[in-house]
């Protein structure tokens, strides 16, 4: 459990701070995910993909169901604006871009439309739906440019 | 199903997101067990989109971990608690078990002294069972020598001599039961006194003048007593005092009843 929360505590509290955008939120739900994947993990399926996948899908399950659970989800969407134009303003903006430095410049190799698709999907916490709605693009397209794009990506990261 | 169309949807990047509905997930979990292709697929999604998370990765403080693993602890005491409840059986087994001893113990040494005291009434209860059949056999004689008694009491065959008192006892009387054709003998005591433990008494029969030995009895004797036969006929019986055992001829000077045959 240690070697998983070692592992994996910064990949999952990333991709839960940028869903929640509060630490204190994401800390407490960075818990919630590892006593959950504590408490389950005889009903992991290898089958099902990775262990990984498994905590990631739980981890993105608890921090929506947060965001959407408090005032936070009003806030988001009174924000929408705000993000969109000046996500530079948040305190933990400027961490995530100091620590996703090697991730920017993988991205960057890729098409404008798809980097944006990652970018918002991984690095700024949306669903699909969301990215769907608020950015006018048909969720099949938001679908495939994320396939094309981790298509691309596994090259780029000579993963075969 | 066109494994390559449903690939190229884009549905296991969505998957691997978890971006996916509870529904859709489940309906890719079954075909990702169908289609051994869409497992590839997968694994290679899987590593592009852990190196993204990797690499976008931002190390939550210190104090998340400690607080973390300090609840697993407890959540794990808690999960103890079952197995305590496990060694709380195994208390109470031994308790129970205990107390079954005891219990066991005691029943064992009530019915072991309930044995004792059945043991101790069998021996009572065969004592006086002996008791009582030597009581019967002894009624049974005595009730033998009535119908004895009564037998020759009531037979006409038997002549009923009595003998009354001598001068040496006026108060004695006895009879002497005889029977001509079998030449039988008996003697009842109606009122004879008692003698020393050093004399008893004798019959006699007196045939043709001389006493004839008809054997010799106690003064204690009750009911009737056979005597020695008398071979042949007697005119009188007489009984006298001798030295216990009798003589071969009676001291006639203590003679204590005598009476007369009748004639036939």
């Amino acid at each position: 459990m240690e070697y998983l929360y070692d592992h994996y505590s910064g990949a999952i509290y990333g991709a839960v701070l940028r869903i929640l955008r509060t630490e204190e939120i994401a800390e407490e739900v960075l818990q919630d995910i590892f006593l959950k994947v504590w408490d389950k993990i005889e009903q992991y399926d290898a089958s099902k993909g990775k262990l990984f996948t498994w905590m990631i899908q739980i981890a993105r399950n608890l921090a929506i169901d947060k965001s959407r659970s408090k005032e936070n989800s009003k806030a988001k969407k009174t924000d929408d604006i705000d993000y969109l134009v000046g996500t530079v303003d948040r305190q933990e903006n400027t961490e995530m871009e100091v620590d996703a430095i090697g991730l920017k410049e993988v991205l960057q190799k890729l098409p404008v439309e798809q980097q944006f698709i990652v970018n918002q999907l991984y690095l700024k916490g949306y669903t699909q739906s969301e990215v769907a709605e608020e950015f006018n693009i048909p969720l099949g397209t938001v679908k495939t440019r994320l396939r094309l794009a981790m298509s691309e990506l596994r090259s780029l990261l000579s993963i075969e | 199903m066109n494994v390559e169309e449903y690939i190229s949807s884009g549905i296991l990047e969505a998957y691997v997101l978890g971006d996916l509905s509870l529904e859709e997930m489940r309906d890719v979990e079954a075909k990702l067990k169908v289609y051994p292709e869409l497992k590839e697929e997968l694994a290679k999604i899987e590593a592009a989109s852990e190196q993204l998370l990797l690499k976008a990765s931002i190390a939550p403080r210190v104090s998340v971990k400690t607080a973390l693993f300090e609840k697993i602890e407890s959540e794990k005491e808690i999960r103890v608690i079952p197995l305590r409840q496990e060694s709380m059986i195994w208390r109470y087994a031994a308790a129970a078990s205990i107390v079954f001893g005891l219990f066991s113990s005691f029943l064992a040494y009530t019915y072991w002294s309930r044995w004792q005291e059945s043991q101790s009434n069998l021996t009572q209860l065969l004592a006086q069972n002996q008791r009582i059949a030597q009581d019967y056999s002894t009624v049974q004689n005595r009730l033998e020598e009535i119908e004895t008694e009564v037998r020759i009491t009531t037979n006409p065959d038997f002549e009923r001599v009595v003998m009354k008192g001598t001068p040496n006892a006026p108060q004695s009387i006895a009879s002497v039961y005889w029977n001509a054709h079998t030449k039988e003998v008996y003697l009842r005591i109606q009122n004879m006194k008692a003698l020393s433990k050093e004399n008893q008494y004798q019959l006699w029969a007196i045939i043709d003048g001389k006493p004839v030995d008809c054997g010799v009895f106690d003064s204690s004797v009750a009911g009737l007593l056979k005597m020695k036969a008398a071979i042949q006929f007697p005119t009188t019986f007489a009984v006298t005092i001798e030295p216990r055992g009798g003589k071969s001829s009676p001291s006639l000077e203590t003679m204590q009843v005598a009476g007369n045959v009748a004639k036939v």
